[in-house]
């Protein structure tokens, strides 16, 4: 009994680490898109500068939410095996 | 030849050395893989080395030459202009980053696992370079401008500095940690989602009436397996090298203000006597 709610609950910190780590990738995604646009349709010309830093900015935030998701399912791992 | 995705992600065959716990143990799979690695890194730099030619460039030598006088372009721009010793570091580690990541294109396990899913490999990368970056600021600022940057907003008053120093100490002591963790949590996240794939891609096959899930799956799989490797792989080493040359502009944090505040100081103007205040 004990086990199964040492599971439920690295399975819900899991979740809601990723649910969280996701909204905020998704808007730090937004942002730099929207920055991109807005600087596009200023200077098209800038489109290939601007693309490649966007890329680059892009990488940076979704950092954030892949250490999120390693780190969850190791700890997923590591409790399923503690309990076992 | 064992398939990633027969393996849980995070667990390595560990070889120990000695009789002294946990530290004395080595991830053979890793060791091996980067091993891989390095030996390719070598070969291909020794390969490029052996056939400059000046004038009529090979490919290999033109590509090179672009990454190489890109890396030292940003080198210039953004710390300075006798820093050139950043210039192989950053170069050698965002091509061996980018060499371990491709090798990755083969979806195995025994021979060649990705190098950067194992924290013990970005974190030595981390390490090393953030010994280089703490070395060169204490040899460009002396050890009391170390000390003083840690001080940081040199504008405020004398208060507002001394609570700043521990928020500095802190985000001195994370820098290796983000840098290594970052290329790890990308790299192993792709390992995470081949390993979640491919049990769709086993239960598709293990009941035909589920059929259809396993070519999803599949296609999935491969979808995945491409933009991990050559979309996050290759924007990750980018990322390291230029994390790498970021950290060495901050290293030189405070010697731009010493030199204002001498130019202040000095009516003749240090402007001209400094080279480090035209650099910066």
């Amino acid at each position: 009994m004990n086990h199964a709610i040492a599971i439920a609950g690295a399975l819900i910190g899991a979740g809601l680490a990723l649910g969280g780590g996701a909204i905020g990738a998704a808007i730090g995604d937004g942002l730099a898109g929207n920055a991109t646009i807005n600087g596009v349709a200023r200077q098209p010309e800038a489109q290939g500068r601007l693309q490649t830093i966007m890329f680059l900015i892009i990488g940076l935030v979704e950092a954030m939410y892949f250490i999120n998701l390693a780190l969850g399912f190791y700890f997923i791992t590591s409790v399923a095996q503690a309990v076992k | 030849m064992r398939i990633l995705l027969e393996e849980t992600p995070g667990t390595h065959p560990t070889i120990s050395v000695c009789h002294g716990g946990s530290f004395c143990n080595v991830n053979s799979d890793t060791l091996l893989s980067s091993a891989i690695a390095i030996v390719i890194t070598l070969i291909v730099g020794f390969v490029v080395a052996s056939r400059l030619r000046s004038g009529r460039p090979g490919k290999l030598q033109m590509i090179f030459e672009l990454f190489l006088g890109y890396v030292r372009g940003m080198v210039r721009t953004t710390v300075s202009e006798d820093a050139g010793f950043v210039v192989p570091l950053a170069a050698t580690v965002a091509f061996y980053i980018l060499i371990a990541n491709w090798l990755d294109f083969f979806p195995l396990h025994s021979p060649v696992e990705p190098a950067n899913a194992d924290l013990n490999q970005t974190a030595a990368m981390a390490l090393v370079v953030i010994a280089v970056v703490q070395w060169y600021s204490v040899h460009v600022l002396g050890w009391r401008g170390y000390l003083r940057r840690f001080t940081k907003p040199f504008e405020m008053n004398t208060f507002v500095r001394a609570v700043f120093v521990p928020l500095n100490v802190i985000e001195e002591l994370v820098k290796p940690v983000t840098l290594s963790l970052r290329l790890f949590g990308n790299i192993f996240a792709g390992v995470v989602m081949v390993f979640l794939l491919g049990q769709l891609y086993g239960a598709g096959a293990a009941f035909i009436s589920h059929f259809i899930y396993g070519i999803f799956g599949l296609v999935l799989l491969i979808a995945w397996k491409a933009f991990d490797v050559f979309f996050v792989g290759s924007i990750q080493a980018f990322i390291f090298m230029l994390l790498t040359i970021i950290y060495f502009d901050h290293a030189r944090e405070g010697l731009h203000h010493d030199a204002q505040q001498e130019a202040h100081h000095d009516a003749h103007g240090a402007h001209e006597s400094h080279p480090a205040a035209q650099a910066a």
